[in-house]
């Protein structure tokens, strides 16, 4: 093998390194990260339906928060092709 | 986990359940029969207290898993996660946001589907349990750009193995070592995937700022 495909396919693998895997340190970001919910998008909600007042977030308001962030209609596996009835 | 008073409460919907003349053999539809308040203590539970994740339309019930010959029927549930853009996560690999998954919601699904029905474990028709999670893949869209695309993984674990990690005799990661994790990129299958699996308290501990629980529910 060449010395230059060599060094190719040893800067890969560095690459492929440092893409694929996770540091301790973004694990710990994930691992840590408490506002793991659409939650600005639902705080706004709360702040406008209580203005003045305490500010609460029901389940409807949950719901409402998620029809209006609709990301549109995913794609996603079909239950069919993990289940069967 | 979810304990209710009073007559007026906001309820979820009832086609999560899918229902007992809608599976297709005797065994499954007993099994739905049979185990039809806990399904909707179930559904209830995760409405009212996991508010972050919906429940999959049908998705609950007693499902055999694709591809099995035999009847064996196992207790499925389908959520979508909805979870904050998070760079961290989304610079994971595949197989490492697949193990934050399984480690943060499988473990707290099973509690969840015992604990809505304890004899649920001991009935012999139930063979196993099935926890399928959906979470938005992060700066991906479809080739017209316009629909996101989900990450999807189902983990099948047999009752006996369910059974002992309930009982506290066997580690969430030894569970995620013997289960059968299959996983979707969008519509695309990527087959089976090795997950590593830790304790994560998150599902019981995380609380949506300013989240008033509707009167007479309670979140144990």
């Amino acid at each position: 093998m060449s010395s230059h495909r060599l060094s190719v396919l040893l800067l890969g693998g560095v690459l492929l390194a440092a893409t694929g895997c996770a540091t301790g340190e973004e694990w710990a970001t994930w691992k840590s990260h408490g506002a793991h919910f659409a939650s600005a998008k639902h705080m706004g909600f709360s702040l406008r339906n209580t203005e003045g007042g305490t500010p609460r977030v029901t389940r409807t308001d949950v719901a409402l928060a998620r029809d209006e962030a609709w990301w549109g209609k995913p794609i996603t596996v079909g239950q069919e092709q993990i289940l069967e009835r | 986990m979810l304990g209710a008073t009073g007559a007026t409460l906001a309820q979820p919907a009832d086609d999560r359940l899918l229902p007992a003349d809608q599976h297709t053999s005797d065994k499954a539809r007993t099994l739905a029969q049979r185990h039809v308040r806990g399904l909707r203590a179930l559904n209830a539970g995760i409405y009212h207290c996991i508010p972050w994740v919906e429940v999959r339309q049908h998705s609950i019930g007693f499902f055999r898993p694709r591809g099995v010959t035999q009847d064996d029927r196992f207790l499925a549930i389908r959520l979508y996660i909805e979870q904050d853009t998070s760079p961290e996560f989304g610079k994971l690999s595949l197989e490492d946001r697949a193990s934050a998954m399984f480690s943060r919601y499988v473990g707290a699904m099973l509690r969840r589907m015992n604990a809505a029905d304890a004899t649920l474990i001991s009935d012999p028709l139930l063979d196993g349990y099935s926890v399928v999670l959906e979470w938005r893949k992060q700066g991906a869209r479809g080739s017209s750009g316009d629909r996101p695309i989900h990450e999807t993984i189902a983990a099948f674990m047999p009752k006996s193995l369910v059974a002992d990690f309930l009982a506290g005799r066997l580690p969430v990661g030894t569970l995620a070592d013997t289960a059968r994790v299959l996983a979707w990129d969008g519509e695309r299958a990527i087959g089976q995937l090795r997950v590593t699996a830790w304790d994560d308290n998150f599902v019981s501990t995380f609380k949506v700022a300013n989240y008033q629980l509707d009167p007479g529910i309670s979140c144990g």
